[in-house]
């Protein structure tokens, strides 16, 4: 690559090149939770813009046989968990945490990848065979013995906070309560709902209350095919795997873009995927690219942009009760702010508490494996105190994994904010048929 | 519907300071900030003035209030109030200073082993500013394996009698009879290389390990010998915990401690920052960073929105009114062109450039500063911008902090008191004219 040729390659400049901007001056390491915990990672200084000269100089012409090129020999960018939260903090606007990805991308790419990674990347067929077979595969992830000779031999840990898989798909219910494809509504009257793979497999009720909300607000839902959004191989650094996943959603999902239709999800993380990370971590820099990323929305954010337009149904009934929420670190990225919270104060009753922690630890997969999931559960260890600490019956969180990470930290149940809201409309005695 | 009453730009000293005031008013505020700011970088104190020849921070004051155009021109009656004010809200929050504006400004050592000169420092840091004693010694302790705060060189220079600038016109000593350096190793981190202010200071969270750890410190003292004296330790005393760790080591230590701020991350500012958020959110205001404010909306003379970037598309926050405390060259508040100029990016404000075209000074040391120190938004008196001709550019919007033109806040040490000042008018006035547009409100949510 030439120099040229990085300068007008935007994503990449976007990214790598802003270590230039860096000002050694620390911020980032001072939020790091990783950092917080362990010795193991230097911090998001070390491994991002520093370490970044050394990338940077194996894309760049030899300056004379005075300076070899080499790569960054240090490996210990992979205890990073891709929170983001170094590069919200930092005042020069580099990319750190980005950064970080694409180095953990390059370090993998041309190797095997190890069987996890390339396990936790594969959400829709793990997904699939685990609803076909749920008794079994439930009673499986929940033997001890068997999680015991799973971390030995997969290297997931044993008491990492698996999920349970549902008894049908979300998919295979839609048909019942979805209009039918050929009478599609118009944008304005309906949205694409980008279920990602948790409501599919894991958690249908989050994408059923999603659906019936919308539908109170004057928007039908239209769920064309879909695969999982590829952030599991984001975040393993299984970059072209997650291409190829890149493009079959924008294949699909772009030619609703561009009729105006907006595309909404309650996976705060895929849609986080779908807005940035295909172009700032994985080079899809395409139109279709560009479009899906206007167009798509996370779910609370949608429903306050309603609001703010006098649009949302605020007839919700009450809920008397106190909720502890924990905005997930993926959602920050969004830079939406915490729409959640301000929906949940228009519910009459309700007291929801930010809980004003940066990350649970989990991270989306970084807490499921064997050696960091002690990194993990020390890093969301002040948030989980602060939950048992409210003596509230539930919590709630915007992202799947979350969830279950304080689900199984705190043994009590965590919500999506959608489910609140569809209750507080059910409260109100004259919501829709309840489905799920 | 305007999303915010008031949306402050900048996390700040000033825009912290004009955002809890706001919200302390009733107002619904945002902070909007692209990164953290100057707080991770400060010592933590609170300078007002120091102008050379000045002999406490009120002197200074006044005279920084003579010079046509400074800040302090029109804000100088706001600084004492605002100072308690703020000291008050931080000491709620468990952050304490001493010192006042009234006593005389004092050279305290500072971790290069020079001195700077201060009157208002947190509880921590305050042990420097009492005159030394005659007999009085000074122990610069550190820490084995810390490599930011580095004993022998400090003591080396600090032995000098002039680095603490000689003797007072009494004839009275500045500095202490005597300077040691001493390094002590602590339990389970001795054999560790690579120690961080941070990590330093979260260890000392630790009630356990931080009461073993004064005991080893305080062994190492007694060791040296009897005699009455001080121990100046690297500003690591606990973050979250700090109040109840300095208390620790008060009560610990044979010598008097105090705490000296390091390079950044700054511990002091990350303990500043963490209070001034506490309070704001204490009052019900909102702070988003990482969302870096790329433009605003504009009706007329007035802004009627800020727009800031985020994932996919902008993040629009309907406002009737904005608090721009961005920082001046250091803070991105102004830009730097190839052509010499100076930009202020957001609002296109005019800049006040006494330095154009003089960007290289012949002397960078010039104890008179860069003439550029001195750029930045010309205002009236009620903080709103001015063209020229001393037209306001924009009727509802506040300039706050090092933003402001006129002052020299490296050579004149008033950074601090013109962002508390300002931030704390830039909110009063706003309250002013909140109390009057209503219709104004009533507009903006009618159009949307």
């Amino acid at each position: 690559m030439t120099i040229l040729e990085i300068v007008h390659e935007a994503s990449f400049a976007e990214v790598a090149l802003s270590a230039d901007e860096c000002l050694k001056c620390n911020v980032c390491n001072t939020v790091c939770p990783v950092a917080r915990v362990t010795d193991l990672f230097p911090g998001p200084k070390y491994v991002g813009p520093q370490a970044q000269r050394f990338r940077i100089a194996t894309l760049l012409p030899p300056q004379g046989q005075s300076t070899p090129v080499v790569a960054s020999p240090d490996a210990t960018v992979d205890w990073c968990s891709g929170c983001g939260m170094c590069t919200t903090a930092c005042p020069a606007d580099v990319k750190i945490a980005e950064m970080n990805s694409r180095a953990r991308a390059e370090m993998k790419a041309g190797r095997r990848p190890q069987l996890r990674d390339w396990l936790l990347g594969q959400t829709d067929l793990v997904g699939r065979l685990g609803v076909a077979f749920a008794p079994l595969a439930n009673w499986t992830l929940r033997n001890r013995l068997i999680r015991m000779l799973i971390e030995w031999t997969i290297g997931i840990h044993r008491r990492a906070p698996l999920p349970v898989f549902a008894g049908r798909t979300l998919r295979s219910r839609l048909p019942r309560v979805l209009p039918a494809a050929d009478t599609e509504p118009p944008p304005d009257r309906a949205v694409v709902l980008f279920h990602g793979c948790a409501a599919n497999y894991y958690e249908p009720h989050v994408a059923m209350a999603a659906i019936e909300v919308l539908r109170r607000n004057g928007f039908e839902t239209i769920a064309p095919e879909q695969v999982c959004c590829g952030l599991p191989f984001i975040s393993n650094g299984l970059y072209s795997r997650a291409r190829s996943k890149a493009r079959r959603n924008l294949g699909v999902l772009a030619d609703y873009a561009r009729r105006g239709y907006r595309i909404v999800g309650t996976s705060t993380s895929c849609t986080h995927t779908l807005k940035a990370e295909y172009r700032e971590m994985l080079d899809v820099d395409d139109e279709d690219a560009h479009a899906v990323a206007a167009a798509t929305w996370d779910i609370c954010e949608f429903l306050l942009d309603l609001h703010e337009h006098g649009r949302l149904d605020t007839g919700f009934g009450r809920l008397e009760e106190t909720l502890p929420y924990h905005a997930p670190c993926q959602l920050r990225s969004h830079g939406i702010g915490l729409p959640a919270l301000d929906l949940f104060a228009l519910v009459p009753g309700l007291s929801a508490i930010d809980m004003d922690h940066d990350c649970c630890g989990v991270a989306g997969t970084y807490g499921l494996k064997k050696e960091k999931y002690d990194i993990a559960m020390a890093v969301g260890d002040p948030l989980f105190r602060r939950v048992r600490a409210t003596d509230s019956a539930r919590a709630a969180s915007d992202s799947e994994t979350c969830r279950w990470q304080i689900e199984r930290a705190t043994d009590r149940p965590v919500k999506h904010p959608i489910e609140i809201l569809a209750a507080a409309y059910a409260a109100a005695g004259e919501s829709p048929a309840a489905t799920g | 519907m305007p999303s915010s009453d008031v949306v402050v730009v900048g996390a700040g000293l000033a825009g912290m300071t004009a955002a809890i005031a706001l919200a302390d008013a009733g107002a619904r505020v945002d902070v909007v900030a692209r990164g953290h700011a100057a707080t991770h970088w400060m010592s933590g104190g609170l300078d007002v003035a120091a102008p050379r020849g000045s002999v406490s921070s009120a002197n200074g004051l006044a005279r920084l209030a003579s010079y046509p155009g400074h800040p302090y021109a029109f804000l100088h009656r706001d600084v004492r109030p605002a100072i308690d004010w703020l000291r008050a809200i931080l000491a709620t929050e468990g952050l304490t200073f001493a010192g006042d504006l009234d006593q005389p400004l004092r050279t305290v050592p500072t971790s290069i082993g020079a001195t700077r000169r201060a009157s208002l420092l947190p509880t921590a840091q305050a042990g420097a500013l009492e005159p030394w004693k005659p007999d009085e010694r000074l122990v610069v302790c550190g820490i084995a394996g810390f490599k930011d705060f580095w004993p022998g060189a400090i003591a080396a220079s600090l032995e000098r009698p002039w680095v603490w600038g000689g003797t007072t016109d009494a004839g009275d000593r500045r500095s202490p009879a005597a300077v040691e350096a001493l390094v002590v190793e602590l339990p389970g981190i001795a054999g560790r290389r690579n120690l961080t202010a941070l990590h330093l200071a979260r260890v000392f969270d630790d009630p356990a390990w931080r009461v073993e750890a004064f005991g080893v410190i305080a062994a190492a003292l007694r060791r040296r010998g009897p005699g009455p004296g001080r121990i100046a330790l690297p500003a690591v005393l606990g973050l979250a915990d700090h109040g109840a760790a300095f208390d620790d080591a008060v009560r610990a230590l044979p010598l008097i401690p105090f705490e000296v701020p390091l390079i950044s991350p700054s511990v002091p500012g990350l303990r500043l920052f963490e209070a001034l958020r506490a309070g704001l959110r204490r009052r019900g205001g909102r702070i988003s960073v990482g969302e870096e404010v790329v433009r605003v909306e504009t009706a007329g003379r007035r802004v009627t929105a800020v727009v800031a970037a985020a994932a996919a598309r902008d993040r629009v926050f309907r406002t009737s009114g904005v608090v721009l405390a961005t920082g001046g060259i250091a803070g991105g508040g102004l830009i730097g062109r190839a052509d010499g100029t100076l930009v202020e990016p957001l609002l296109g404000l005019p800049v006040e450039n006494p330095g154009a075209g003089e960007w290289l000074a012949p002397d960078p040391f010039d104890p008179a500063g860069h003439r550029l120190e001195a750029a930045g938004i010309r205002t009236d008196a009620a903080l709103h911008p001015v063209d020229g001709r001393g037209r306001v550019a924009f009727a509802n919007v506040a300039i706050a902090g090092s933003l402001l033109a006129g002052q020299r806040y490296l050579t004149e040490r008033c950074g601090d008191g013109v962002a508390v000042a300002s931030g704390r008018r830039a909110a009063a006035i706003f309250a002013l004219e909140g109390a009057r547009p209503p219709t104004e409100r009533v507009k903006a949510g009618a159009g949307a």
